[in-house]
């Protein structure tokens, strides 16, 4: 009997153990040093626990290669759902592989593919619907308004599209110029000069009634080229989107910075675990994206 | 104790196999499986097996992985410009032949060590790919839809469970690299004539080999090799980037090592470069199946080569020694 608990001890330390009750679930991601990643693995991880999953977070260091082979590797051990956190156009082969298994596999922030059965991600469109009903509200409907945008990344072309209608749909809101900016060095030098010429070629006080950012550093340019030219007095209504930290400390200054969009992170990881959830329980998803919402950041909340 | 000593280092690689198949009975043994873990490692072992030729003669080539990376960028570049698959593709290996020249050229005739002129040429490659391709990831509609099937197709092999196991096109294309590096080295002159070079390069110089002319066209090999295991990596992501090349340089020169450990006289030799890639492979398959935590893999890997070469050199040592 002993000799029996002995092997069985044994074999369990090694692994081997009776068949798992718990259900295996497999989060691959190449970012996990990046702070983003990490609050949409916290997310996650918090809920598999109450889940009672057998959890197992894969990160290979930022070779998207190694996610589609850790992906083959995971399929073969017989997971019951992966969790992927990378373009999914880069890991076809690996979706492939887990698709031919029958293993369901979950985007977190990852882009839709028709091979992910659903991608838990923020609502470009409602983010961007805020900020731009923000601004008309804080002008009155009134007024002229400079757009920065940014058409050849669709997931920034989708916010400038909303903003586009919500600024129509005011008459006396004049579009004073929709600048796409270089992005190349981070989008704030590009910004700035843009904006220093529109604040020239409209010297009038009151003529430029808001700056809507499709994200927060041609909005972070444009608070640079308004204060630089000595006119951050004038009531400049700025937004920009995403809440990124420096975005967060111009808000909290009290400048025209006014308001940005944060996205919930740690939100998007519990949301993809309640997805994987509802696949392993056999649920068919009709919504193959599912958004969580996101939060106006303001002065009163920027802190 | 010569057993031990001969033999230590492929004990412990077959002890690895073993303990993985019976902690895994069920899948790591299945022909799936090694079949996956031959595609994971295919780019690798492209690498590996070319680093073998400059290794035999004791140099090194520290740029194969920013050159891996670069040829991607090249063919994912030409390929936004409308080039045709088979040109993008030649011109990213013209580029890595190129670049191995290069590299030839500044060890064998400016006479820099390796470790300094490929380290100089690693920070250039790199820095050509990130110019080339403005720091961005190439992907989506960009490459072209037969260039990213051609890393998941491969002749089929075989039905298991209704699904079908395809011969992936990478092993081919590794399987073929390997082959042609093991006919220069072990059937040729030429690489005899590297041996010699390694064994002894001032009495091979006075022997009346063309020590500069052999070394020089060596790194060929590692420039034309890394150009490949590039495109091989660009065609499994479907996307290139500028940097994702860049990893599979010291675990190249590590699976180099650990075959050393296997061979009589401690020499470099393809096939047991091939052998120290599958392991490295293996090692990354059957400890993500046991669901080893990530980084603890990491550190189990590089411990394992530690101990691997270390009882290799203990050994060696112990026979020159007592």
């Amino acid at each position: 009997m002993t000799f029996r608990s002995t092997l069985i001890g044994l074999s369990m330390a090694m692994g081997l153990g009776a068949p798992a009750l718990a259900q295996d679930v497999a989060v691959i991601t190449p970012y996990l040093a990046q702070p983003g990643t990490q609050f949409y693995v916290d997310g996650f991880t918090a809920r598999a626990e109450e889940a009672g999953w057998d959890l197992n977070v894969i990160d290979t260091a930022g070779d998207v290669a190694a996610v589609i082979s850790r992906m083959e590797d995971v399929v073969t051990q017989g997971v019951d759902a992966i969790v992927i956190n990378v373009d999914p156009a880069q890991v076809g082969a690996g979706l492939q592989t887990a698709a031919d298994a029958g293993i369901p596999v979950v985007g977190m922030d990852a882009g839709s593919d028709p091979l992910v059965a659903a991608n838990v991600t923020s609502n470009g469109y409602a983010m961007a619907a805020e900020t731009a009903v923000y601004v008309a509200n804080r002008i009155g409907g009134k007024g002229g308004v400079v757009m920065f945008t940014f058409d050849p990344f669709p997931p920034v072309q989708v916010r400038g599209v909303v903003a586009d209608a919500v600024f129509g749909n005011f008459p006396d809101i004049e579009i004073l110029d929709r600048i796409t900016p270089d992005v190349s060095d981070g989008g704030i030098a590009d910004s700035r000069a843009q904006m220093e010429a529109i604040l020239s070629a409209n010297p009038e006080p009151g003529s430029i009634a808001a700056v809507w950012a499709a994200w927060d550093q041609p909005a972070l340019g444009a608070l640079q080229a308004i204060e630089a030219a000595g006119r951050d007095d004038e009531g400049i209504v700025i937004t920009g989107i995403d809440a990124n930290p420096q975005a967060r400390d111009a808000i909290a200054a009290g400048g025209n910075f006014e308001a940005s969009v944060a996205q919930d992170f740690e939100g998007i990881g519990t949301a993809a675990a309640d997805t994987v959830a509802r696949l392993l329980a056999g649920e068919d998803l009709v919504r193959r994206v599912i958004y969580v919402p996101t939060q106006l950041i303001t002065s009163a909340n920027a802190d | 104790m010569w057993l031990i000593r001969r033999f230590g280092g492929l004990f412990g690689m077959i002890a690895v196999v073993v303990f993985f198949a019976a902690s895994l009975p069920e899948t790591f043994l299945t022909l799936r499986n090694w079949l996956n873990i031959g595609q994971q490692i295919s780019m690798l072992a492209v690498i590996a097996a070319t680093m073998t030729v400059v290794m035999v003669m004791g140099d090194f080539d520290l740029s194969v992985g920013s050159m891996a990376s670069l040829s991607g960028i090249v063919a994912a570049t030409l390929f936004v410009q409308d080039w045709s698959i088979p040109a993008a593709v030649a011109a990213a290996v013209a580029v890595g032949l190129a670049g191995g020249l290069f590299n030839g050229i500044i060890v064998s005739l400016v006479g820099i060590l390796p470790f300094v002129g490929t380290l100089a040429t690693l920070t250039v490659f790199s820095g050509l790919a990130f110019l080339i391709s403005d720091g961005r990831t190439i992907f989506g509609r960009d490459i072209p839809a037969p260039f990213g099937d051609f890393a998941r197709g491969g002749p089929p092999l075989a039905s298991v469970d209704d699904r079908v196991l395809l011969l992936p096109n990478l092993v081919i294309v590794a399987a073929l690299v390997v082959l042609v590096v093991w006919v220069v080295l072990e059937q040729t002159t030429y690489g005899r004539r590297l041996y010699a070079i390694g064994g002894n390069r001032e009495a091979a110089r006075l022997a009346g080999v063309p020590v500069r002319t052999l070394r020089l066209t060596a790194f060929a090999f590692t420039g034309v090799g890394a150009a490949l295991a590039g495109l091989m990596y660009a065609s499994r992501v479907a996307s290139a980037n500028p940097t994702q090349g860049d990893g599979l340089m010291l675990t190249a020169i590590a699976a180099v090592f650990l075959g050393m450990t296997l061979t009589r006289d401690g020499q470099p030799r393809v096939l047991a470069t091939l052998v120290g890639v599958v392991v490295l492979g293996v090692l990354d398959n059957g400890l993500t199946q046991m669901r080893v935590d990530s980084y603890v893999r990491e550190v189990l890997v590089g411990t394992i080569i530690l101990i691997a070469v270390g009882l290799s050199a203990l050994g060696r040592d112990g026979l020159v020694r007592r």
